[in-house]
């Protein structure tokens, strides 16, 4: 039997405010004199979804903001119930949703493990035998005798989060709580969860808005758009696909932003293209090819031995490339007013396939920024080959050689 | 109701961890700590007491001030217990929305806090009968039975106010003034034996008295409220008479409370 089965979840919440005791008295008063009932308008936050989620799974919910991923772990969790249709879960349910929810602050830390152990539904004999375990992983022996009120914020989720994973239930339902706490703690975190998925053989449901975070720790991801599963499969897979409606989205939000916009008091960009080898524009390069650029701008003041920074990024702002005229020893002369044109190139562009965009910033003789733009132009990166047949973990194709003896 | 108690057993640590939190909340940055709790009954009684002075109420032959006393402890009890369960469920929010367990927990809770707080009461009411060289004989074993009755009938009003109170947040505003309506209409500043006197004894409404007599008893407190002065300061056993047409109302309502609570309970996490 699956430990998680979920069928036909319906969710609908009504929109609006909910009405007052006049107006439901009101309303019970019409609905017995046969009138009209004004209903409110209502918004489905789940639409028909169904899966099966087996023992032993780790899975990764994602989606957009408002697909329903948060709902779908309140019914897992048996907060919410369902419109319709109908969810089982065979086993104990850990939820993780946002740390340190019966995190009292007048209480102190210790106060608060036992308190919390309770909530959670953990005996106090494992709590009693744990205690020590506890207070050494959230790394608060110091403060574990000080009211939580005086705790800062990391300190009160590492507290939340030592406990919670002191738990042994069947399932573990976590909610972005990895995204807490400083680097080392997080590290700490990150291999708790490990242990719990890998030797204790629990089912996990990892809800996140780090892809790359998803993709690393689940087997397999369900993503969610609209109340509904758009995929389902294994991770690497649905993650790609998220980031190629990612991107998109992203692609058409800025690209209908007119360049002509993008300006300081110095630098103004009227016109940015990708070309290809004639000079044609496009918008898709393959990977190890040349990256061409031709930017025409506006200089508003002039500029006296200026460096020109051209680089490129990923959609969600990891720098990937960057040249610069005065490392490229490129004779730089003073900018005066008037219009310029750019042709920039990168010898070659590596990169896996995917959509990446261009920035530029402008500096004066003193390294101060005059001008500094990001997403300013999208484009595509396409394999030579069939991108199935790459192995997915890569980001940059480097031409590579084999040999294999016996 | 065989639900209700498998529940308050496999939930007692959480009842038990929830309900020392409160106190320990309610009262740690306080220089007097817990003695608050018993503040209002003793200030109650000495104001009753003082408006006796130049009122006048027949109490009989046991001391005014221990009387009053002997009342205000099953009252405050009910009234706190009461009001308490009915914002139960909407003060603790952050948990509602985070974690499941069965949510009559949250009544309970209040009631456990409450009964810590009696306890202390307890000791006052010991002191008052010292002072007064009241002994108590046997029927004091009554006590704890009346004790949970009277949860009972807090429990009542908790399970269905604080169902609706998560829809309607009316219903706390309204209670703290239904329950002092209801004080004076329970035998807490005078006797039952002056409603008895006045009532039966006097026929002081006409043709009306004996049902105007069923509808005070109506009031559950009524009977609580004597039969606790009975066992503890009389030394006689509970007047039953007194105590039936309360306990027929609570039967009634409290699986229909309960069963409310129920339902409602599902939807608590999306509207609260």
């Amino acid at each position: 039997m699956s430990i998680i089965e979920v069928k036909h979840l319906t969710k609908e919440y009504q929109l609006g405010h909910r009405g007052s005791l006049k107006e439901t008295a009101l309303n019970a008063l019409r609905r017995m004199s046969f009138q009209k009932v004004k209903v409110r308008e209502r918004f489905k936050a789940l639409d028909d979804v169904s899966f099966t989620i087996e023992e032993g799974e780790v899975v990764g919910i994602i989606g957009h903001n408002g697909a329903g991923k948060s709902t779908l772990l309140k019914h897992l969790a048996n907060i919410s119930k369902p419109t319709k249709g109908r969810v089982s879960v065979n086993g104990s349910v850990a939820p993780l949703i946002e740390v340190g929810a019966g995190v009292n602050p007048e209480l102190t830390g210790r106060e608060n493990i036992f308190l919390n152990g309770a909530i959670l539904g953990i005996p106090k004999k494992i709590i009693n035998r744990q205690l020590d375990e506890i207070i050494e992983f959230s790394e608060l022996e110091q403060f574990i005798d000080t009211p939580v009120k005086r705790y800062s914020s990391g300190m009160t989720v590492k507290l939340g989060f030592s406990i919670a994973t002191s738990m042994d239930a069947d399932i573990l339902i976590i909610d972005e709580v990895l995204a807490v706490g400083d680097l080392a703690f997080q590290r700490k975190c990150f291999d708790r969860m490990a242990s719990l998925i890998d030797k204790q053989n629990k089912t996990v449901l990892l809800v996140s808005h780090n892809i790359r975070q998803v993709a690393r720790m689940c087997t397999r991801t369900l993503l969610f758009d609209h109340g509904k599963i758009l995929m389902d499969g294994k991770s690497v897979d649905v993650c790609n696909k998220f980031y190629e409606i990612e991107n998109q989205l992203i692609s058409e939000n800025i690209n209908k932003k007119s360049v002509a916009e993008i300006e300081s008091d110095t630098v103004k960009i009227n016109d940015i293209t990708i070309v290809s080898e004639s000079g044609a524009p496009i918008d898709t390069i393959t990977t190890g090819e040349p990256l061409r650029i031709n930017i025409n701008i506006n200089i508003l003041k002039p500029i006296n031995k200026p460096e020109i920074v051209i680089g490129t990024h990923t959609t969600d702002f990891v720098y990937l490339t960057a040249s610069s005229t005065d490392a490229c020893n490129y004779k730089l002369g003073d900018l005066n007013k008037g219009g310029y044109k750019i042709n920039f190139e990168h010898l070659y562009y590596p990169l896996k396939p995917g959509v990446y965009a261009v920035r530029i910033a402008f500096f004066d003789q003193n390294r101060n920024v005059l001008f500094s733009g990001e997403n300013l132009i999208f484009f595509t990166v396409e394999n030579k080959a069939l991108e199935s047949k790459e192995p997915p973990s890569r980001i940059i194709n480097i031409p590579s050689k084999w040999d294999v003896n016996g | 109701m065989i639900t209700i108690c498998k529940n308050i057993y496999q939930y007692r640590e959480l009842i038990q961890a929830l309900a020392w939190k409160n106190i320990i909340v309610r009262y740690k940055q306080a220089y007097l700590g817990i003695l608050w709790a018993v503040l209002k009954p003793v200030m109650l009684m000495t104001i009753f007491t003082v408006v006796r002075s130049f009122v006048g109420i027949e109490t009989g032959d046991i001391p005014y001030p221990v009387l009053t006393f002997a009342a205000l402890l099953p009252w405050i009890f009910f009234q706190e217990s009461a009001s308490e369960g009915v914002n139960s469920v909407t003060s603790n929010t952050a948990l509602i929305k985070k974690i499941y367990f069965p949510r009559e927990v949250f009544p309970l809770t209040a009631m456990m806090t409450k009964t810590v707080e009696l306890t202390i009461s307890f000791f006052i009411l010991a002191v008052l009968m010292w002072h007064y060289q009241i002994v108590p004989n046997i029927y004091i074993l009554w006590v704890p039975v009346i004790i949970f009755y009277t949860m009972l009938v807090a429990l009542t009003i908790s399970f269905f106010g604080a169902a609706l109170n998560v829809y309607y947040r009316d219903v706390a505003q309204a209670l703290p003034v239904a329950l002092s309506l209801m004080m004076y209409g329970s035998p807490v500043m005078y006797p039952l034996s002056l409603v008895h006197k006045t009532l039966i004894e006097e026929q002081a409404a006409g043709e009306w008295s004996n049902t105007l007599y069923t509808l005070y008893t109506l009031n559950p407190l009524a009977g609580i409220i004597e039969s606790f002065q009975s066992v503890v300061l009389k030394g006689i056993p509970p007047d039953f008479e007194v105590m039936y047409p309360g306990m027929i109302l609570v039967a009634i309502f409290l699986p229909i409370s309960y069963l409310f609570f129920k339902r409602a309970e599902n939807w608590f996490a999306d509207v609260i």
